[in-house]
């Protein structure tokens, strides 16, 4: 005791200085400036929108409309290019005599990519959709809302930009948390954004909410996205309490909202098209080559799996794999299938519905088959919490520098899904 | 050649000024070991040559954020001749914050009041000569994007420069309590002669207040850190 500076010495002091510089700014301004400022047509917006009570319901409502519009008017075009892919499918296992080729054109890539695919046009509303809250200005309100009520729970206001960007992809969400200069808050951010559902997520809340939560699949889905806001909070929150290393308190920061504007539609359809086409190139790379080897895994050994009559996919490779690995997750309620979705999920999360599209699992009956509606839900909580992708565990290590933090990450995020499932199943079975 | 450093908020015209001055012309490169953006430009008037220096652009002056320090930093160690203060004259409480911690720097200011235009539309109205009377610099009302007001901002420049009476600094008063602590701490860090050549001993004595890190730090290191301390003990219960 005694040789140190401390913070605690002059804690408070700091407020208390900036209270009195402007408190001189104000005795200046009164003897400088004449003339009421006019309120122009963006601050008296902002008085309603930012209110202090109003603000965080503005932000969940403008939410949940950007998913009934994603949903609804999406939901006949993706119905369109289901039906387009069966018939291709269909198309090619009659004119493809090759019996292997066949199925790895068939099952493989049509079923399998073409499971994916059908979630362009919900990806591509989606990001139409916060384009418009992005160019309106409301995105910048939006954080400052959000970040009021983080800034009293302890976290740094800086956070929530990154988080935002998270809703999009993680990978940029993380890249974004350079603005903030304090190390430990940047990395608390940078461990806490891969809860931020990102579009990647979508299809998977599409494809089993849309099966087992029939009318309530918007508010399954908008269910998640507000789960990943709020464990990040709890999260960071308890790393903040339990690691040393977060202790301290988050240095204020002063964020520039930009008038509002009217958004045009040029502009609106090119940040939609610039997000989304980073969705088609990805499936036409990583998920298709994943999807190339999850057929090869789901039909060989050929022999075994083709003996009967049917194919027999529990007979195949990743048959075995996911007998292997059920009984983890039995207590979840999802069966082997769903295990090896959520494994090779790993690689990225489009790849969930890739492999059950490969499995052969793509009609809302074939899903209900294997979740009930709250196994559903389990299955997408899980989905949302456990490890993004591989690229994201790359751009961790990249921007924290260190294995420690990286494997950290993989690991909270496992444990977490997997409470977090359990709760849903252990709630939702008392509920019955 | 006069140095002068440009320095002002985010969004306040800052680049759009240090066009004007220099005619576009820059030398961009990095501010040393930093990512951070450096730029540097020549402008002449009346035949002084004057070099400018674009700060990055800032709300404030604390150790948080490489920006701030780099500006502040520059300041301090540099010591330009002049520093061009550009502050928005349609969002004056905010820009001030900036201008009252220059003033603590004992930097030479100049006031640009830039947005002249935009704080009329407002039906603003802004006494620029009482404004300059109460902080001791130039005030410069200026609209970069028509380029009103550069060359009475360039004649303030170069006056200010030959002038150099370091602006006088208008010392102003946090509450008796608080000066006297600041004026306490002061005394202390005149002692350390290294230190008190470096930087504004008044400024020292508010940012270990504020509990600035860099500070902190350099006060770790001094000679003067104990009786600081000392100090800091047997006040912390008065202060609050």
């Amino acid at each position: 005791m005694g040789d140190k500076l401390e913070e605690s010495l002059l804690e408070g002091v700091e407020t208390l200085l900036a209270e009195k510089r402007y408190e001189l700014i104000g005795r200046i301004l009164s003897q400088v400036l004449r003339g009421e400022k006019l309120l122009t047509l963006s601050d008296i917006i902002d008085k309603a929108l930012l209110n202090k009570y109003l603000g965080i319901p503005v932000f969940l409502s403008l939410w949940w409309a950007l998913f009934r519009f994603t949903f609804d008017i999406s939901a006949p075009l993706s119905d369109l290019i289901d039906i387009l892919f069966g018939k291709l499918g269909e198309a090619a296992s009659i004119y493809i005599s090759n019996e292997q080729l066949a199925s790895l054109i068939a099952d493989g890539i049509i079923g399998g990519l073409g499971s994916v695919l059908v979630f362009i046009p919900p990806i591509f509303f989606l990001f139409f959709g916060l384009s418009i809250l992005e160019d309106s200005g409301y995105l910048a309100r939006a954080a400052f809302v959000v970040d009021r009520a983080m800034y009293k729970l302890g976290l740094h206001g800086k956070s929530f930009i990154p988080m935002l960007i998270g809703f999009g992809c993680n990978i940029p969400g993380i890249m974004a948390t350079r603005t903030i200069a304090e190390e430990k808050e940047r990395i608390l951010t940078i461990l806490v954004n891969p809860l931020m559902s990102c579009s990647a997520r979508l299809p998977v809340y599409v494809f089993i909410g849309g099966a087992v939560l029939g009318g309530y699949a918007a508010a399954g889905t908008y269910s998640m996205y507000i789960l990943g806001i709020v464990l990040a909070v709890l999260l960071a929150l308890l790393f903040k309490r339990v690691i040393p290393y977060f202790k301290g308190k988050p240095s204020p920061f002063i964020l520039e909202l930009p008038m509002y504007a009217r958004p045009t539609l040029r502009s609106t359809v090119l940040h939609m098209w610039e997000r989304g086409v980073l969705f088609l190139k990805k499936a036409g790379t990583i998920i298709l080559l994943a999807t190339v080897v999850i057929w090869f895994l789901s039909a060989y050994p050929w022999a075994a799996v083709h003996a009967g009559e049917e194919p027999d996919i529990r007979a195949s490779y990743i048959g075995l794999l996911g007998h292997k690995l059920e009984p983890i997750f039995r207590p979840l309620g999802f069966d082997w299938r769903g295990a090896v979705a959520l494994f090779f999920g790993f690689v990225a999360k489009e790849v969930v519905v890739d492999t059950f599209g490969v499995l052969g699992i793509s009609s809302a009956e074939d899903i209900q088959q294997i979740f009930t509606p709250v196994t559903g839900l389990a299955f997408m909580a899980f989905t949302l919490i456990y490890v993004p992708c591989l690229a994201t565990i790359g751009i961790i290590y990249r921007e924290t520098n260190s294995w420690k933090w990286t494997i950290f990450s993989i690991i909270y995020e496992l444990v977490l899904a997997y409470i977090v499932s359990l709760m849903i199943v252990v709630i939702g079975g008392c509920l019955g | 050649m006069i140095r002068v450093a440009l320095i002002g908020n985010p969004n306040v015209g800052k680049s759009l000024i240090f066009n004007n001055l220099t005619g576009g012309k820059a030398h961009v490169g990095n501010w040393p070991g930093k990512t951070v953006e450096k730029k540097v430009g020549e402008c002449i008037y009346k035949n002084v040559k004057m070099e400018i220096i674009d700060l990055p652009g800032t709300y404030s002056l604390t150790a948080n954020s490489i920006d701030e320090l780099i500006a502040r930093d520059y300041i301090i160690k540099e010591k330009p001749d002049v520093v061009v203060d550009i502050v928005d004259a349609s969002n004056l409480e905010r820009n001030l914050y900036l201008t009252l911690q220059l003033l603590e720097l004992e930097a030479n200011i100049v006031i640009a009041l830039n947005k002249f235009d935009i704080a009329q539309d407002m039906s603003l109205e802004i006494d620029c000569g009482k404004l300059s009377n109460l902080l001791g610099v130039p005030v410069v009302p200026t609209v970069a994007t028509t380029m009103e007001g550069m060359d009475e901002l360039k004649e303030a420049i170069v006056r200010s420069a030959m002038e150099k009476k370091k602006s006088r600094p208008i010392k102003f008063s946090y509450g008796r309590e608080i000066d006297e602590l600041i004026a306490r701490i002061e005394k202390i860090v005149r002692r350390d002669k290294k230190l008190a050549r470096t930087y504004p001993p008044r400024w020292i004595a508010i940012k270990v207040l504020e509990a600035d890190e860099e500070v902190l730090k350099m006060i770790e290191k001094s000679p003067c850190k104990h009786d600081i301390i000392n100090l800091l003990k047997v006040r912390k219960w008065a202060i609050s």
